[in-house]
């Protein structure tokens, strides 16, 4: 990790020293334990503030947009997952590929900081102060302990399922590319309710969805949800309440996990970015799996895709749909 | 089959959203061929099923209704040449989705009728109100556990 | 008249707590899955007094999420027009093992929802009147936590009726208010020594807390208010945010809301929800005009109505009270000691 950041810093300084770029977009060490915090870095001075760690769990493409729209060219630190929506907001005409520079770090897998501190007993008043990367050891330490675990077991979800590790689009690398994938396959993980039998998936969805308090940080850390209003907003007609019904909280997710369709790289920022830790995931997967299934079709694999929804094919599947009887 | 049965009992409500150019058309030639089927959906009629918002169909259950039906032109003869094709693959989509989070199968439903498929359209409109029918009232008193459709149902 | 403080066994906690839980329902923080929330607690020996400080802040129980306030009719005739306020609290309730810096953020919004006879939010004023507040003071301080550089601290009692102290074996039980005494009358006294334990408990957890370097919102006070909104650190601080709602609603101190009207036909609701100054459209107009369009202008806004406009308007109180959850749970970890830091630097170099 500690060469990647290296990397990252060299790469961000050049780029800025060069006047390639008004600023890189990466991460600086957070103010939390176990958390990176993203960075704009505007001077090959700040450049210097740029890291990489198991901690780095936002979207760097999600700033893309902020920085197009004020006219910005940015450098883009992004691993494989966040490299694809940069491709993403290419493709959908969000950003310019003349307007960034990817700075591509081939990615080991980010730490879901809820994991570790499951395996801290915080009902015994221990709670995490500090933790280090060593390696693939993560040392932790609190007031009166330390601990050491394995890091590679506290990925987070997506991580472990990880079809591409690797940056898809990179005009620089931080490191040589590594294992492609996370070692997961994604499709015995993905859309956890189809298992169930139909009268049982509603309980798991309110389960699952049951603590949202319509914060929209699932929103606002995801890349693809730019909107200038968002849908949650429009008021003619007034698509869902702004209460905590049951209707209301689950209006929102379905229809903003329905406009990811065909987009979603499963990054896994919404569910980092989650206060109350819920696994959007669970809905989020099924269409995708679904968009693999039907159009053969992964997000953000290349600039010149069409994303599956902008486009159809004269044999799609239609079976559900009734069409037949005497003709 | 061309006189529909007595419906006594339990009425379903369905939202049907229908494309002005085909279904509505053969809606309309079913009403001028005298084709009978049961009162139970209410039409709103757009340009094209291309129009269709997945949020119409979320509305429509918030609104409280029993099932959905979207109908419009087969793919090829879409009046805007592709609108359906499009809104075949939302369609796909919608409902996997829906029915993934717990939505009972036999609430949506989605047909392809053009505007000379008068005897069609009355018998999918018999087919969608009794499979719709069939699931009973949401909030009937022996439900044993809360689903779906009821608890999309926005309650003042 | 409050008297001595009182002394209470953990093995007969149990009697305590069925006083405590006559005619009323009590709530402490469990913990649950990978969280420590509020929850309905039936007997004594689900009270944990070893948790940490809850993830969503208790004001939830005095300012829900989603509050309905009143029920109307439109109809023409028998039983139409009427407009139906939504029932008080039907039982008392008790919040054990409180954080003083939870209760502390209380009384701030005391002022701003009770600020005078004729105004004050009643939904509001019945749900306080009808909650006993007793609080555990901090022994394990969190590491976001600065209750003591905003004029809290872990064994702060505003806002309590009870102050309790964990010596182990047994708490330490300090009154605070007439209901409080009332509760804690048939404990023993405590003793000399008891005293001075607690004493020694609450100075040693007030040393834990990290005092951030550089944070003191003291300096801010008595500047122009034109000298902090104009300082040029704001874009710059304000890049990073998602503008979500997250910190504004793990705030204990945060109450803005927005009220709107569901209709279904000629009858309806009025509902509270709560809003969040985050959001572009918090402050969008019906012309389309937006005094808080940008980014920056948001989130300076938040900032400055901690630190600058609440104080402005009480006195000097902070408008926060050192929780650290927004430090916590903000998805891009913007730390509110450090930005508030920088606003004291910069202001600072203006003078010179």
């Amino acid at each position: 990790m500690k060469a990647r950041a290296e990397k990252i810093r060299e790469i961000a300084k050049r780029l800025l020293q060069e006047g390639k770029v008004d600023v890189v977009i990466g991460y600086a060490r957070g103010a939390s334990p176990m958390r990176e915090q993203p960075f704009f870095a505007r001077t090959p001075e700040e450049a210097g503030q740029l890291t990489w760690s198991s901690f780095c769990v936002g979207n760097t493409a999600k700033f893309l947009v902020q920085a197009a729209g004020a006219g910005e060219r940015a450098g883009v630190v992004a691993q494989g997952c966040a490299s694809r929506n940069v491709v993403g907001l290419i493709v959908e005409k969000q950003v310019a590929r003349d307007k960034v520079v990817v700075i591509g770090v081939p990615c080991l897998g980010m730490v879901d900081s809820r994991k570790v501190e499951a395996r801290i007993a915080r009902s015994e008043g221990r709670r995490v102060e500090s933790v280090a990367e060593e390696g693939e050891e993560l040392v932790v330490r609190g007031r009166g302990f330390e601990k050491r675990l394995k890091r590679k077991e506290l990925l987070r979800d997506n991580c472990f399922t990880c079809q591409h590790r690797n940056p898809v689009l990179a005009d620089e690398m931080a490191a040589e590319p590594t294992a492609a994938t996370g070692g997961g396959d994604i499709d015995t993980v993905a859309a956890p309710w189809e298992k169930l039998p139909a009268a049982d998936r509603w309980a798991s969805f309110r389960e699952t969805f049951t603590d949202c308090i319509r914060c929209y940080a699932c929103r606002d850390a995801c890349p693809l949800c730019y909107c200038k209003t968002c849908f949650v907003d429009d008021a003619k007609p007034q698509w869902l309440g702004k209460t905590q019904d049951v209707t209301d909280v689950a209006s929102f997710h379905l229809m903003r996990a329905f406009h990811c369709a065909g987009r979603c790289t499963d990054c896994g920022a919404c569910e980092s970015a989650c206060p109350q830790g819920i696994k959007v995931r669970r809905l989020t997967s099924k269409i995708e799996k679904d968009i693999r299934s039907l159009y053969s079709y992964e997000a953000g694999m290349g600039l010149d895709a069409i994303p599956p929804m902008t486009t159809f094919r004269a044999d799609d599947s239609d079976d559900f749909i009734k069409q037949g009887g005497a003709q | 089959m061309s006189e529909c049965t007595e419906h006594s009992g339990f009425r379903p409500r369905i939202a049907a959203f229908f494309c002005n150019w085909c279904t509505y058309g053969g809606a309309d030639l079913a009403g001028v061929n005298r084709l009978k089927y049961p009162a139970d959906f209410r039409v709103v009629r757009l340009p094209c099923t291309g129009r269709m918002n997945p949020e119409f169909v979320l509305h429509a259950f918030r609104q409280g209704v029993d099932g959905v039906w979207v109908s419009g032109c087969h793919p090829g003869d879409c009046h805007y040449i592709a609108g359906n094709m499009y809104a075949r693959r939302r369609f796909t989509i919608l409902k996997e989705l829906l029915e993934y989070a717990g939505l009972d199968p036999g609430r949506l439903h989605f047909s392809w009728i053009s505007s000379a498929e008068a005897e069609k359209f009355q018998r999918t409109a018999v087919d969608v109100i009794e499979a719709v029918r069939a699931l009973g009232p949401v909030n009937a008193a022996n439900v044993a556990a809360k689903t779906m459709v009821m608890e999309l149902r926005k309650v003042i | 008249m409050i008297t001595a403080c009182k002394i209470l066994g953990k093995d007969v906690f149990e009697d305590f707590f069925r006083n405590l839980a006559n005619g009323r329902e009590v709530f402490a923080p469990v913990q649950l899955t990978g969280k420590i929330v509020w929850g309905p607690i039936g007997g004594a020996a689900d009270v944990d007094f070893s948790l940490d400080n809850t993830d969503m802040s208790p004001k939830e129980f005095f300012f829900p999420q989603s509050e309905c306030l009143m029920r109307f009719k439109n109809t023409e005739g028998e039983g139409g027009r009427v407009m139906v306020p939504a029932p008080p609290l039907a039982t008392q309730r008790v919040l054990l093992n409180i954080r003083p810096c939870d209760a502390a953020a209380f009384r701030l919004l005391d002022r701003i929802f009770m600020q005078d006879e004729r105004t004050d939010d009643l939904y509001w004023l019945d749900k306080r009147e009808k909650t006993i507040l007793v609080g555990l003071g901090c022994v394990n301080p969190c590491p976001e936590c600065f209750c003591t550089a905003t004029g809290c601290g872990p064994f702060h009692e505003e806002g309590l009726d009870i102050l309790l102290t964990d010596l182990g074996d047994r708490l330490f039980v300090k009154p605070l208010s007439g209901r409080g005494q009332a509760l804690v009358a048939d404990l023993p006294d405590a003793g000399p020594q008891d005293v001075s334990l607690a004493g020694d408990v609450a100075a040693a957890a007030a040393a834990l807390v990290q005092r951030p370097a550089g944070f003191e919102p003291k300096k801010l006070a008595g500047r122009d208010v034109l000298d902090i909104y104009n300082l040029p650190l704001w874009p710059r601080l304000s890049e990073t945010c998602l503008n979500c709602g997250t910190c504004t609603f793990v705030c204990p101190t945060c109450h803005c809301f927005d009220i709107q009207d569901e209709v279904k036909g000629e009858a309806g609701r009025r509902v509270r929800n709560w809003d969040t100054c985050m959001q572009r459209l918090f402050t969008e107009h019906a012309s389309g005009h937006n005094p808080r369009g940008e980014k920056r202008d948001r989130v300076r806004q938040r900032f400055m109505h901690k630190f600058t406009y609440i104080p402005m308007r009480r006195d000097g109180e902070l408008g926060c009270v050192g929780c650290g959850r927004c430090v916590r749970f903000c998805p891009t970890n913007i730390d509110v000691r450090e930005v508030v830091r920088r606003m004291c630097e910069n202001v600072e170099a203006i003078s010179k």
